[in-house]
């Protein structure tokens, strides 16, 4: 590093502006957003605002979170948006039982998936993109089997759970920060979260290390389907529907997008947690920005492309150095 | 290590199907929904609900077995091959199939179905097993307009006459298939407009909730909902239109942006139902009340008829599903050898507040 500075300067210091980039620069990118919208668009500085995207936001957060913990062993779970359509269904089979039965049905049914992946990653060893892969095509198909259209829901608990608040603030952006706060302490300060970093860094690292490889892996990703399963349940009370054919869909694009946006690279070792909420954010804002300018949903997919693009190349600065 | 890696692999798999199977068993073994009991009230074959035919005007083009080339046959004896586009996963394509499924019972036909899952390569090969195994008559719910050239070929090989229903084939009509039956889009569209002008006033500011992007049926309700509150009701503003992707959670989210970004929103046009419900989701949730913001739709299921009967929703157009009859006996006049129009354009309903109540039971 001493040297660089000596022989090179220019170069270091677009190093250095693409690392501040990497940490920071979803954060910005938030910032810029909001002040954009407070100055452009009209009924924006209000709490109803502010409640709505939160609202909208807080599923995706969830499953983000889960893929950021996957992420960071250098793995992937595109079955996420499957176990939410998954989640819905068993809600809507099993709520004639009462709310908490229903959502123990949810937690083995996302459990299972998450076992499934784990054992296919962890034990057969077959790549995460492929074994998710998987799930994400037979978990819909096993929600639509279950479920095969929508089911309207009147469980009184369930809509409290979509919609009722404490103090003004929604449950879903309660359960939402809790969980964040859960899964970046788990990261940052357990033993559990460090063996995960160390299989993410070089598997057989950890492996010669006497690491439990194999029984983190599962965990990880028995961790991601639940937390996908509750974004579902939570999406289905917001709903008061059953929706396992359009629910989730699309889902683990947006997860992926939230957790790279927010600084966590796809090579695993490394996790940031506030940087994946403010990527999911980011996101949402920027969709919330063009809907409410009216602008063709072309631009949204292009503006969205537009800011992984970014996210990738300040990533890539990183992985250099 | 190689056999420690080994050893698991050959216990993972039968464990993992097992696992599977006794997942898949026992969910559906002790399931027990909300509405258990009162599941069988619905009934999909409504009194009064067939489709009736607007066209075919004097005039319009028709097609007889001599003109297309096949053979005259008896419908009764005959064996029909039915090839649906998308999964039946929403009331109006379970509507389809089922009226197709009752009135081939009713006529003695024997059916054979297919369902290409929103695939149209395996919609192509769907309607060739169809052919391959036996099919002497074809009724087709086309995925996409274009690239039916082998499947047309091959039907015309064994001169099997085809009708196609809620969208076209882009071929020529009575040499590649006998008749199109279907709803016209664009008029949905303006008598959407109708009702939505009629329940603002015809003043102030309205949004779309559009279908998904780059299909027939946005395109068709759009243009005619925006033609005739440009001609009717010039003072009607259309100030927002946003796709809801024809679901309800995306119908939600976007009406949730809209009422706080124009918080003077008079009405919503939803070019399905699904959305609209959406739509009224957001609204029950932002603590709006029944009739603050008039809901139009699209489709006439079930759900979207109720929520007129609870004030939500001020009008539903019909876009009706049941094309078994219609297109059952177009079969049978064609193969007695008498004319059919190549074009049938149904007639659909429209439920108000004034019918709501007692015609729901026509709704899908």
């Amino acid at each position: 590093m001493a040297e660089a500075t000596t022989l090179r300067t220019a170069p270091l210091d677009r190093a250095r502006v693409l690392q501040w980039l990497q940490t920071y620069g979803v954060y910005a990118g938030v910032a810029a957003l909001l002040v954009v919208n407070v100055v452009i668009t009209p009924n924006f500085l209000t709490a109803e605002n502010f409640r709505t995207q939160a609202v909208q936001v807080a599923p995706v957060i969830i499953v983000a979170l889960g893929m950021a913990l996957v992420i960071g062993t250098e793995g992937v779970d595109l079955s996420v948006g499957a176990v939410m359509a998954l989640a819905a269904s068993v809600t809507a089979l099993y709520l004639g039982y009462g709310l908490l039965p229903a959502l123990l049905a949810v937690a083995l049914f996302a459990a299972a998936v998450g076992l499934a992946n784990g054992a296919l990653v962890a034990l057969v060893g077959v790549q995460p993109i492929v074994a998710t892969l998987a799930l994400m095509v037979g978990g819909r198909g096993i929600a639509l089997v279950l479920l095969p259209q929508l089911e309207d829901l009147r469980n009184p608990a369930l809509a409290s759970l979509g919609s009722g608040d404490v103090l003004g603030v929604p449950y879903l952006i309660l359960i939402a920060a809790v969980l964040a706060l859960l899964v970046a302490f788990t990261v940052r300060r357990t033993t559990f979260g460090r063996q995960l970093l160390a299989i993410g860094d070089s598997r057989p690292a950890a492996q010669l290390a006497g690491l439990p490889v194999r029984r983190v892996l599962i965990i990880v990703y028995v961790v991601c389907a639940l937390l996908a399963a509750v974004a579902g349940v939570l999406a289905t009370a917001r709903l008061q529907a059953s929706d396992p054919t359009s629910l989730g869909n699309l889902m683990e694009l947006s997860a992926i997008t939230a957790v790279v946006v927010g600084g966590t690279p796809l090579t695993g070792g490394r996790v940031n947690i506030a940087g994946t909420v403010a990527g999911a954010v980011l996101i949402q804002l920027l969709t919330a920005t063009l809907i409410k300018h009216d602008l063709p949903p072309s631009w949204t997919q292009i503006a969205q492309a537009v800011v992984i693009v970014a996210a990738v190349y300040a990533a890539r600065g990183r992985g250099r150095r | 290590m190689q056999r420690t890696t080994h050893r698991p692999r050959l216990l993972a798999r039968p464990g993992l199907v097992a696992l599977a199977a006794a997942v898949a068993l026992t969910a559906s073994a002790c399931a027990k929904s909300e509405d258990d009991a009162s599941k069988d009230t619905k009934s999909p074959a409504a009194a009064g609900a067939e489709q009736k035919v607007v066209t075919p005007k004097p005039g319009s083009k028709s097609c007889t077995v001599d003109a297309y080339g096949g053979e005259k046959l008896d419908l009764k004896g005959a064996t029909v091959g039915f090839s649906q586009s998308e999964k039946e996963a929403n009331p109006f394509r379970i509507a389809e199939t089922q009226s197709i499924k009752d009135e081939a019972k009713k006529r003695g036909v024997k059916l054979l179905t297919a369902n290409a899952q929103s695939q149209f390569s395996k919609q192509i090969s769907d309607v060739q097993d169809l052919l391959a195994k036996g099919a002497d008559l074809l009724v087709i719910a086309p995925l996409n307009s274009d690239g039916w050239d082998p499947v047309l070929q091959a039907a015309a090989a064994k001169k099997v006459p085809i009708v196609t229903i809620d969208r076209k084939i882009n071929a020529t009509a009575c040499k590649d298939y006998v008749s199109f039956i279907a709803s016209d889009f664009v008029e949905q569209g303006r008598r959407a407009a109708d009702q939505m002008i009629e329940a603002t006033g015809g003043k102030g500011e309205v949004a779309i909730l559009l279908g998904a992007a780059g299909n027939n049926v946005t395109t068709e309700r759009t243009k005619g909902f925006k033609e005739r509150v440009a001609e009717k009701a010039p003072d009607l503003k259309v100030v927002f239109e946003q796709t809801g992707d024809f679901a309800r959670e995306k119908g939600q989210q976007v009406t949730e942006q809209l009422i706080q970004s124009k918080p003077g929103i008079k009405g919503i046009y939803a070019e399905n139902d699904e959305m609209g419900l959406g739509a009224v989701a957001a609204l029950k949730g932002a603590g709006k009340k029944a009739g603050d913001i008039k809901i139009v739709t699209v489709d006439g299921t079930r759900n979207a008829v109720q929520g007129i009967v609870d004030g939500w929703i001020s009008g539903v157009i019909e876009s009706n599903p049941r094309f078994g009859p219609l297109a059952f006996q177009t079969l049978d006049t064609f193969t007695k050898g008498e004319a059919v129009p190549q074009d049938i354009i149904i007639q659909d309903g429209a439920y108000s507040t004034d019918n709501a109540k007692s015609e729901i039971g026509k709704a899908y």
